[in-house]
């Protein structure tokens, strides 16, 4: 379906769902799949080979940028959580899914996927995320492992459920505020792989407009949208990081309540209150 | 006799116009907002310039709003 209908010449054409391109024994595998698998193997390939050959001494190149990458989820995750266990617990799953969505965003951007290469009118190869199928099952499997692990963090589903309501679920003021925040969390998996889906699919929609209107010179004409997509593959994968942690953490963290209860028993006494204290008297 | 004529109106296009036209002015204010916010505030405190990735996160799921305009195109036949 062309964007530029009404126009007289042919505009750009450009497809936003995957095209099936195979047939094995019936079962129909897209475009969006075949590069998916591919990537999957690039992926999984180099970084099996970056975890054994990291030494504590920091080395150059692509080891020291998955390194990099690691440590800055790594501080992300453990500042979200309070308890350092949990942290410790959770912190493989989100670097995985940040390098997983990275790699896919970037691996979309090479010249020959696209609508470079077509297998009659559609597409050969096309970026993993910029399939809303694909999309949707990340966001799905991150958001199942959000709620089973704030499940078992909580310690049972009526626990788990006891945090959406701020006072006590009795009072019908809390209890509606606890409904809507239960709804929210339910568009959560939508927004989520909404949000990475329209994002490289509308990047590559925009690449593909730009070399169309440069014919001869379309490397010239696309390059500054390959080089924001590149910049905003980086920034929808640590907004999905950012959010699944975010997520998992407001349902894990109990250090308001704590904090309530400790501090009710604090002594204070008249005389040295609002007074500057030496240090390390409590 | 005048015989009224058929017009056939194209109200896919025009319906796809004000969902485009509609439906970039939210997201566009939002940002706009996210980011004189947050240079107001460094301009109060500089050391609130570390708070630049946060500022990004948000400006982030606002921009899903004016996607999901963008997404509407290729909805509406």
């Amino acid at each position: 379906m062309s964007v530029f209908s009404l126009l007289a010449v042919s505009g750009p054409v450009v497809h936003i769902a995957p095209a099936g391109v195979l047939t094995i024994h019936g079962v129909v595998i897209t475009n969006s799949m075949l590069y998916g698998w591919m990537s999957i193997v690039v992926i999984s390939v180099a970084l099996i080979w970056v975890a054994r050959i990291i030494t504590i001494k920091p080395q150059g190149g692509f080891v020291q940028f998955v390194e990099a990458g690691v440590e800055f989820i790594t501080n992300l995750v453990h500042g979200a959580f309070d308890d350092k266990e949990v942290a410790y617990r959770y912190t493989p799953y989100f670097v995985t899914i940040f390098f997983f969505i990275l790699f896919n965003n970037w691996l979309g951007l090479l010249p020959f996927v696209g609508e470079g290469i077509q297998s009659n009118n559609y597409p050969l190869l096309r970026p993993f995320t910029a399939d809303l199928n694909a999309t949707l099952s990340i966001g799905l499997v991150t958001m199942a492992m959000v709620y089973g692990a704030s499940i078992k963090e909580s310690g049972g589903f009526a626990k788990y459920l006891r945090h959406f309501f701020v006072g006590s679920p009795k009072n019908p003021l809390y209890f509606i505020i606890g409904l809507l925040e239960m709804f929210t969390d339910l568009t959560r998996v939508i927004s989520l792989s909404l949000r990475l889906f329209l994002n490289v699919a509308i990047g590559e929609i925009v690449i593909g407009v730009f070399s169309y209107l440069g014919h001869v010179i379309a490397p010239l004409t696309a390059l500054p949208f390959t080089l924001i997509e590149l910049f905003i593959g980086a920034l929808q994968a640590y907004i999905f990081t950012v959010l699944a942690t975010m997520y998992l953490a407001i349902a894990v963290n109990h250090t308001n309540e704590h904090q309530r209860e400790e501090h009710l028993t604090d002594v204070v006494d008249p005389e040295t209150m609002g007074q500057l204290q030496p240090a390390g008297a409590k | 006799m005048d015989f009224a004529q058929a017009v056939v109106i194209n109200t896919a296009i025009i319906g796809k116009g004000l969902m485009i036209g509609g439906g970039f002015i939210g997201p566009a204010i939002g940002i706009g907002l996210i980011g004189g916010n947050y240079l107001s505030a460094v301009g109060r405190n500089p050391e609130a310039s570390k708070f630049l990735g946060q500022a990004l996160i948000f400006v982030a799921i606002v921009e899903l709003f004016g996607l999901l305009a963008f997404a509407s195109i290729f909805i509406v036949k």
